[in-house]
């Protein structure tokens, strides 16, 4: 046994850097998480610098809990998360398979899907709040404007106009307020991540077996019941990986929520944090700790979902 | 009968148009994007769907002149490609220790692995910024090197793991009967077989250092600035000058998209995260 020690040990490098990374920084959150600490406040100097003699016990939790962002703020994160994970999967598997079967240009068409994949988060949301969403100067505004010039015209039209002339005019949706500048984040974030779920899901369809294919299409199958009982369950595996990778990833967005929502309210958990800690850091930080306690009960339920299957 | 001819059609002729149609549909904000980036402020604020205009190169050469453009591009290709190499360079061993040796506590300890990616980084922030300042090492390639190497770490052992399972044990053990000693295994054996594998985690791990914006813009100044602190900086008070915005944001995700467009076929064979069987 003793020739496994060696390649055992491989693995402690990584382990004490990771360990590192988590430890210092997760143990200066929970002091702080404990202590009032500010960064700015004139009548109390001596609470800008973090001291033992400062001790609040849990008062900068009781803070957080009763501020009235602090369930928003969760409630919000758990809908952008859910939201992109709902959107991208479904869309992810339909194009995956839509682009499976050689067709001319399929090369091109890989490449076009693919291609938001690679752009930077603050770039995406730049790009889609300015330049796309913008109920004025964006494609937004001129979608509808040319929505309302068709109905228009078509209400001056002979014999038919009456009818048309019933139909609202539309309007152009502000992604700008609280609640649609969340959706504004779930839709740039679907674009960029869609293209994930289709690499994903469009390597584990090549390895899909054809010969049982053929054998339930001799059989009679329908495309859709091919698709229902072959494809999907094939796509299982894939599926709580790309699920697992980007609950990872969005539990932590940032740019995107920083960039869309300037201060309009709407605001996910680690939003939150970033406001608290323009000052008040003791809050920060107990915000900090609800947001670990928070990705430890999505991991857990991950852990659950795909951690069988990942040693198998 | 009639239903298998018309599932034929539509595969034939329907689904290939169908999935132009979405392709150029997902490419459009990009081709958007870098169209705007050569139209004048003027131009790209016009509310119409500006298609052709007299196209002009001022917005990228005031970007080189005024925003150091090749300060920020050289920082992002130093800092990238150092912290991938380190990354794998830290990642292969120990993915090899999990995937040939693996003990009872190998998958708590790549779930905690990656558990460490889901801490807020806006929680450690303050005290991380503190640190990196009075160890001296704020706004240096070193630090941003290492945080962008800690940050991936994580995904790219469990890719690199995924690869390395697939990979008879058989042909490790043959080599340990030869004599070979445990470099000789990774240098001869694992890392010429597990080639397309380490290629593809490379790649996303590379794409993801160039994309970071939350550590790297909170790190650095100037010195060690990448080009999302270029974004960062120009994205708030010129934000109606839409042709400069564009032509900065197209110069920042450019390499990394045309990259990714000559290594698709890797990420498209190699991205499996263990899901193949």
């Amino acid at each position: 046994m003793s020739n496994r020690t060696l390649p055992r040990l491989l693995q402690t490098p990584a382990v004490i850097m990771l360990l590192i990374w988590m430890l210092i920084p997760l143990s200066l959150t929970l002091y702080f998480s404990f202590i009032r600490y500010v960064l700015n406040n004139l009548r109390r100097p001596e609470w800008t610098t973090p001291s033992f003699s400062n001790w609040r016990g849990f008062g900068n939790y009781e803070f957080v809990l009763n501020s009235k962002d602090f369930l928003f703020a969760i409630q919000n994160s758990l809908l952008i998360v859910g939201s992109i994970l709902f959107l991208t999967v479904i869309l992810g598997v339909l194009i995956a398979v839509m682009i499976n079967k050689a067709f001319p240009g399929q090369g091109i068409v890989r490449v076009l899907l693919i291609s938001p994949f690679f752009v930077m988060p603050a770039v995406n949301a730049v790009l889609w709040v300015n330049m796309i969403l913008d109920p004025v100067l964006g494609l937004q505004g001129l979608a509808v404007a040319g929505i309302n010039d068709l109905i228009g015209s078509l209400q001056s039209a002979p014999g038919v106009g009456w009818f048309f002339s019933l139909w609202p005019e539309v309007k152009p949706i502000s992604f700008r307020a609280t609640q649609t500048s969340a959706y504004a984040v779930i839709i740039m974030v679907t674009w960029q991540w869609t293209p994930f779920a289709v690499l994903i899901f469009m390597t584990s369809l090549q390895s899909e077996d054809q010969q049982q294919k053929e054998a339930a299409v001799l059989d009679g199958a329908g495309t859709f019941s091919q698709f229902r009982f072959l494809t999907l369950p094939h796509l299982g595996r894939p599926i709580a990986i790309v699920v697992m990778i980007q609950a990872i990833f969005h539990l932590s967005l940032y740019a995107e929520i920083e960039i869309v929502s300037r201060g309009n309210g709407n605001k996910n958990l680690p939003y939150l944090i970033g406001e608290f800690a323009n000052n008040n850091i003791g809050a920060a930080s107990a915000t900090g700790i609800f947001a670990v306690i928070l990705a430890n009960i999505v991991a857990i339920f991950l852990l659950r979902m795909i951690g069988k299957t990942l040693m198998e | 009968m009639a239903i298998v001819a018309t599932t034929t059609k539509f595969s034939v002729y329907g689904r290939p148009v169908l999935a132009w149609i979405v392709g150029l549909l997902f490419f459009f904000p990009i081709f958007w994007l870098v169209l705007t980036s050569f139209k004048t402020d003027a131009d790209a604020v016009k509310p119409e769907f500006l298609l052709f205009f007299t196209p002009t190169l001022d917005n990228y050469l005031n970007m080189t002149e005024n925003y150091d453009y090749w300060r920020f591009a050289t920082n992002s290709i130093i800092t990238s490609v150092f912290a991938t190499i380190f990354a794998l360079a830290v990642g292969i061993p120990s993915a090899y220790a999990m995937a040939f040796n693996p003990s009872r506590a190998t998958k708590d300890v790549l779930m905690w692995m990656l558990s460490t990616k889901m801490l807020p980084a806006a929680a450690v922030l303050y005290p991380m910024t503190f640190i990196t300042k009075s160890i001296g090492l704020f706004d240096t390639h070193f630090m941003v090197i290492v945080v962008l190497m800690l940050i991936n770490l994580p995904i790219v052992i469990w890719m690199l793991f995924t690869y390395f399972k697939e990979i008879p044990k058989d042909i490790i053990e043959a080599g340990q009967m030869d004599g070979v000693n445990t470099w000789g295994e990774v240098k001869e054996i694992l890392i010429p077989l597990a080639w397309g594998g380490i290629a593809s985690t490379a790649l996303l791990c590379f794409i993801f250092c160039w994309n970071e914006a939350y550590w790297t813009v909170r790190l650095t100044t100037t010195e060690a600035a990448t080009l999302s602190k270029l974004i960062e900086g120009n994205r708030a008070p010129e934000g109606l000058f839409f042709g400069r915005l564009s032509a900065v944001s197209a110069a920042a995700v450019g390499p990394i998209v045309v990259l990714g467009w000559f290594c698709q076929k890797q990420l498209v064979q190699g991205l499996t995260f263990g899901a193949v069987k």
